[in-house]
């Protein structure tokens, strides 16, 4: 156990952060407009698909922008449904899951390798190469958006909006704030951030598409959003946290020593373990916007 | 940007807000319009008193004029001309400030944020530093004294409301409309008094909206009466008094007399002790309530909704924790008991909110009729539901009491009218002739014929020997039933007569002002 | 009938979707949507494919429908019914003789369903958490756990890639030879009646619906909300775990789990869409069940014939579940067609 296998650590920690900080960051938008999406893993999975393609077609930074703009179109028909269509959150959210499930299944064999589309090798993220190891730009990118995000909540008047819009609409509306357009708003733009998220799994990260490509991350999020308070400096140290024992099993797998004693399969559980834990734990103490995850009606 | 007062012209001044036939009906199944073709007009310079009892209308009308609610038919005018406003931010556009009964303030975020949110700017800007000065600003001016870095939590209601006050002074109004103001800060009313008639000199429009005569007449230039959403007519203050007031108000009314023995038993059904409790937003709610009821007695109590008697029959029915005092049933001590409990110990609820409370809408009649008796045999057998007892009970049920529901399984009980499901609440509770029932306004919105069944009702069931705590906002319908009357104002029983001796006009001055007897 | 309504609308709103999807893909829709009605319910044979998928289905669906009743939202159908196929799978391992392993092999699986689902509850019984994230955590949990169990524990000694099979005298015998369609459908359909007998015939089932629709109301009325929600995690809980049991005792040709899960894996959540679909009610998740089983079976044919890829039928449900969150749908649509009646009055006063 020499330094450099744990930095190696590190540095695959920092890489499975990644879409965990993105899509938890863009649902802290959301949840604090007061918009509850389940349909993250959703998102996360199909923007994988599309990103994926559009890196093929245009290189990875296209790719990139493909899912971006996945994300904001099915979070604007999201945001819809339960916005001015009064929808159930958490029904529409589960469509969300469903459909992009079945979608992607179905392109992958459309593509013609049945359940799993690799991305070419010139459709892939570079890497910046340094002594230290090579670093995707996204991992910057996933330090910077939640300091971002923290500055446009609590540092702007747009912010203020948003927040007014979760804890008490009523309010915001004497204010003069239109509630509906901001709520589709925000969470279009949450939902824009998971599908950055997905197009970082397969265009950087993994560098493949399957149906199970997602891997509960879009939870994970949420279970981070939860654990920040809705925070978005705090959904970077959950969101690293969380990648750190994501990547955890990868590693835990290429040591026969840990293997004898620890069976990959439990590690692989220690995410999920963990999400529990802290979500048990932090629960009571975490204060959500007052009007989260109720509709708005003026009369 | 505020016009000088005009020079009184035989006492008229320009009139810069006014509403001509403002009506305004909610979809659902109120027998009447909430406003009634209401003819409104507020002069620059004047403070115009808005006066009536809750359910008037007057928050209605102050959201008409606002731009919160959009009108059902009517014309609304500043300056002169015609204007329709759709939103609130039309009503701040017109120079039309309201500042809400329940304040419209976000309680985490701090005054200066508060006002920010309403403010024009970019969305990308920052503006609190100047938002903070010119509060400070405000604050001077008016004499409205308030950090605007303190979080709206943290304040005191009176603090809160004067924030509230500056921020829509913020937006430069002419026209001001105060929903209620004093009912949270009666210690800084005269304040309050003194800064309106400040601002009514630089030449504002001030629409001040109370349920309190002794409000209405102090401040007040001109007063216009509502009730039932009608308006009853326009005074100027100097020239009227109390004694018209109250007559606009609560209306000319034939005395009812039923029917009644004395109360003949000693025994004391319910018994309330020094009852303290905390209200939805952390407010004292009950601030020491003591009273009895015995077999055979109703109890009403008067006052306007609001002063603490929803809290009451919640703390007594095992909805909400009293933090000090007692509710003896029997006496058993039964204070903070579940609900369940309290139901088994012969205790039934005629709720406030029927529809909330009182029935489960998206179920059937039937259901809702066994609701509490339903773990009861013969309502059910072993844990199965007896559905041919249901049956029969529900369908005696509903004719007793004179329901019309289209069906006992099959609809949802949400598309009945209040009246029906009034009804089936009545009875659900009292079918048992039970030792104790608490009613809260348990005639709101029936018709005429409705009502005198209940009396009927409550006055049989009296003769059975029930205690019956009513409350009711209907003053004939508290002084036909009740053996003694209470009136309870801000968590307090402010007064209590016996109610043969009572006097209406005396009973609606303490309500109205909420000042003790003595 | 509004709900009956409301899913054709948003059934329609699918299919059209769906027929958009495959016309992009340049596949031709009518002949894909024949070739799945016939996979389905065109011979005996698709028939009883249909049905022997619906099995497990109507069982997981009864898991988030009682969920849903009461005003909850169980999605732990899948990680329950992994560990109730496992906890069938290991009594098997016991050899006991048939009527005893084969009612064993229930029981055991029905109880580990459930005990999967107590953490749920007890967490949001005490600590407020929400179902939503305790299930899918939850589900994760044991799909690793049942990895471990599938590869180490539970592994057929002679085939390494799959657990051993269940007994052939614990198994349920074919009901129509020559198809997949066992016994276990009629335990499917049993359990539907004994739901809904539960909802709507018994005191605890009127509790639940009441707490679900109206907590407040409810507890004025009496009930408790943590006895409920106690009840109706264990309850769904059995129920995943007896579709776990049905599909491992019940499914030819293997009866046994692969590693991978392949054909476990997705039943929790296809249960969700079944759910959602069949209203929550269990007489309308019986014929969603169906409906959903023959998309599965007439999905093959589609896929033979016309070429178009099953899980096209996946995001026909995705899609329906998606409108049906919608609760004005009809209102919605009647703006643009013309056709429903207005829905139930909306009173908001008095």
């Amino acid at each position: 156990m020499n330094l450099a296998y744990l930095w190696g650590i590190f540095l695959g920690s920092l890489h499975a952060m990644v879409p965990i900080i993105l899509t938890g960051a863009g649902e802290v938008i959301g949840e604090s407009s007061g918009l509850f999406n389940i349909g993250l893993e959703g998102i996360i999975l199909m923007s994988a698909m599309t990103g994926a393609l559009g890196a093929d077609a245009a290189g990875p930074i296209v790719g990139l922008l493909v899912g971006v703009g996945t994300g904001f179109a099915i979070g604007l028909i999201f945001g819809s449904v339960c916005t001015y269509f009064k929808g159930v959150q958490l029904i529409a959210g589960v469509g969300i899951n469903l459909f992009s499930l079945g979608l992607v299944t179905f392109w992958l064999i459309h593509l013609g390798v049945p359940g799993h589309h690799a991305v070419a090798e010139e459709a892939r993220m570079v890497d910046i190469s340094t002594p230290l190891g090579d670093f995707s730009p996204m991992i910057f990118v996933a330090i910077g958006l939640p300091v971002v995000i923290y500055v446009l909540l609590y540092r702007t008047k747009l912010g203020l909006k948003i927040r007014a819009v979760g804890e008490n609409p009523q309010a915001a509306d004497v204010a003069g704030i239109n509630i509906h357009l901001l709520r589709l708003l925000s969470t279009a733009a949450g939902a824009s951030l998971a599908g950055l998220a997905g197009a970082y799994i397969s265009i950087d990260w993994l560098g493949s598409v399957t149906k199970e490509i997602s891997a509960g991350r879009g939870f994970i999020a949420l279970a981070t959003v939860v654990f920040s308070g809705l925070n978005p400096l705090l959904v970077l140290l959950g969101g690293f946290i969380f990648g750190f024992f994501d990547n955890l099993a990868v590693w835990v797998a290429t040591m026969p020593a840990v293997q004898k004693v620890i069976p990959w399969q439990f590690v692989s559980m220690v995410p999920y373990v963990v999400t529990l834990l802290v979500v048990t734990g932090v629960i009571g103490r975490v204060r959500f916007p007052a009007a989260m995850g109720i509709p708005y009606e003026r009369e | 940007m505020l016009k000088e007062k005009s020079d009184p012209v035989e006492g008229k001044l320009d009139i810069i807000l006014a509403g001509k036939g403002i009506c305004k009906g909610f979809p659902g199944v109120w027998e009447h319009l909430i406003l009634d073709h209401i003819d409104i007009d507020i002069q620059a310079g004047e403070i115009h008193a808005l006066l009536g009892e809750n359910g008037a209308g007057k928050t209605v009308i102050a959201n008409c004029l606002s731009g919160f609610y959009l009108l059902s038919e009517g014309q609304i005018y500043v300056k002169g001309n015609p204007v329709t406003l759709k939103s609130p931010r039309d009503g701040i556009r017109h120079g039309i400030g309201m500042v809400h009964q329940e304040l419209a303030l976000v309680k985490p975020f701090t005054v200066a944020q508060n006002i920010a949110l309403g403010l024009s700017s970019s969305d990308l800007s920052f503006p609190l530093p100047e938002v903070e000065d010119r509060v400070r600003e405000l604050s001077e001016k008016y004499g409205l004294s308030i950090d605007p870095l303190a979080r709206v939590e943290d304040l005191s209601a009176g603090e809160q409301q004067r924030a509230e006050i500056i921020k829509v002074l913020y937006h430069d109004p002419e026209i001001l409309i105060l929903d209620e103001p004093t009912s949270l800060i009666s210690a800084d009313a005269e304040r309050l008094f003194e800064v309106l008639e400040n601002m009514a000199e630089m030449g504002y429009g001030i629409l001040f909206i109370t349920h309190k005569i002794e409000e209405a007449l102090e401040v007040g230039d001109r007063v216009t009466v509502l009730r039932l959403g009608k308006s009853m007519g326009t005074r100027e203050t100097a020239k009227t008094d109390r004694t018209e007031l109250v007559k606009l108000m609560f209306g000319e009314h034939t005395p009812v007399h039923l029917e009644r023995k004395p109360v003949k038993s000693d025994k004391i059904v319910l018994e309330v002790k020094n009852l303290e409790a905390l209200a939805a937003d952390e407010e004292p709610a009950l601030q020491g309530v003591s009273f009895s009821i015995r077999e055979g007695e109703i109890v009403g109590f008067a006052g306007i909704s609001g002063n603490g008697q929803s809290e009451l029959a919640e703390v007594i029915t095992g909805l909400r924790r009293a933090t000090k005092g007692q509710v003896i049933i029997r006496e058993k001590d039964y204070t903070n008991h579940r609900p369940g409990e309290i139901i088994r110990a012969g205790v039934s609820h005629i709720p406030e909110k029927r529809r909330e409370m009182g029935v489960i809408e998206p179920m059937t009649a039937a259901e809702n009729v066994v609701l509490k008796d339903i773990r009861v045999s013969p309502f059910s057998k072993r844990s199965f539901l007896n559905i041919s007892h249901i049956t029969r009970h529900t369908e005696e049920i509903v004719s007793r009491f004179g329901a019309l529901v289209s069906d006992l399984w099959k609809s949802q009980t949400r598309i009945l009218s209040g009246g029906n499901i009034q009804r089936l609440i009545l009875g659900r509770e009292t079918w048992k002739m039970p030792r104790c029932i608490v009613a809260i306004y348990p005639t709101q919105g029936l018709d005429a014929k409705a009502i005198g069944h209940t009396w009927e009702l409550f006055m049989r069931l009296r003769e059975a020997g029930s205690a019956i705590l009513l409350v009711s906002e209907d003053l004939d319908e508290i002084m036909a039933l009740s053996d003694r009357i209470a009136v309870m104002s801000k968590g307090r029983i402010v007064g209590m007569f016996e109610g043969s001796g009572a006097r209406r006009e005396e009973i609606g001055l303490m309500i109205a002002t909420g000042a003790s007897k003595t | 009938m509004d709900e009956l309504k409301k899913t054709i609308i948003a059934g329609a709103i699918g299919f059209s979707v769906g027929a958009l999807i495959i016309m992009l893909y340049g596949y031709d829709p009518i002949s894909a949507y024949t070739a799945l009605f016939n996979g389905a319910f065109g011979d005996l044979y698709a028939f009883s494919e249909s049905l022997a998928n619906a099995t497990p289905l109507i069982l997981t669906a009864l898991t988030f429908a009682i969920g849903f009743r009461g005003g909850m939202f169980n999605i732990g159908a899948e990680g329950q019914l992994y560990l109730g196929a496992l906890a069938a799978v290991t009594v098997s391992l016991f050899h006991l003789p048939s009527a005893t392993g084969f009612a064993l092999g229930l029981i055991f699986a029905v109880l580990a369903g459930a005990v999967w689902s107590l953490p749920v509850a007890i967490l949001k019984a005490t600590r407020g958490v929400h179902e939503v994230i305790s299930t899918i955590m939850l589900n994760w949990i044991s799909q690793f756990l049942a990895f471990y169990l599938i590869a180490k524990i539970l592994v057929d000694p002679l085939r390494a890639e799959k657990t051993v099979s269940v007994a052939e005298s614990a198994r349920f015998s074919l009901l129509v030879p020559g198809t997949s369609l066992s016994y276990a459908i009629f335990v499917s359909l049993v359990a539907a009646i004994i739901v809904y007998l539960l909802l709507w015939r018994t005191v605890i089932g009127f509790d639940i619906r009441a707490m679900g629709y109206n907590p407040l109301a409810a507890t004025y009325a009496g009930m408790e909300k943590w006895k409920i929600i106690l009840f109706v995690f264990i309850t769904g809980g059995l129920t995943a775990g007896l579709a776990g049991a049905v599909h491992v005792m019940g499914r030819p040709p293997t009866y046994a789990i692969y590693s991978g899960m392949p054909s476990v894996r997705g039943l929790g959540f296809e249960g969700l869409a079944v759910a959602m679909i069949g209203r929550n009610h269990p007489i309308g998740i019986i014929f969603a069940a169906i409906f959903f089983g023959g998309l599965l079976a007439g999905g093959r044919m589609m896929q033979l014939s016309a070429q178009v890829p099953l899980e096209m039928v996946r995001v026909v449900e995705g899609i329906v579940v998606l409108f049906l969150a919608i609760p004005e749908l009809i209102r919605l649509l009647s703006f643009l067609r013309k056709i429903g009646t207005p829905v139930v009055l909306r009173s908001k006063r008095s």
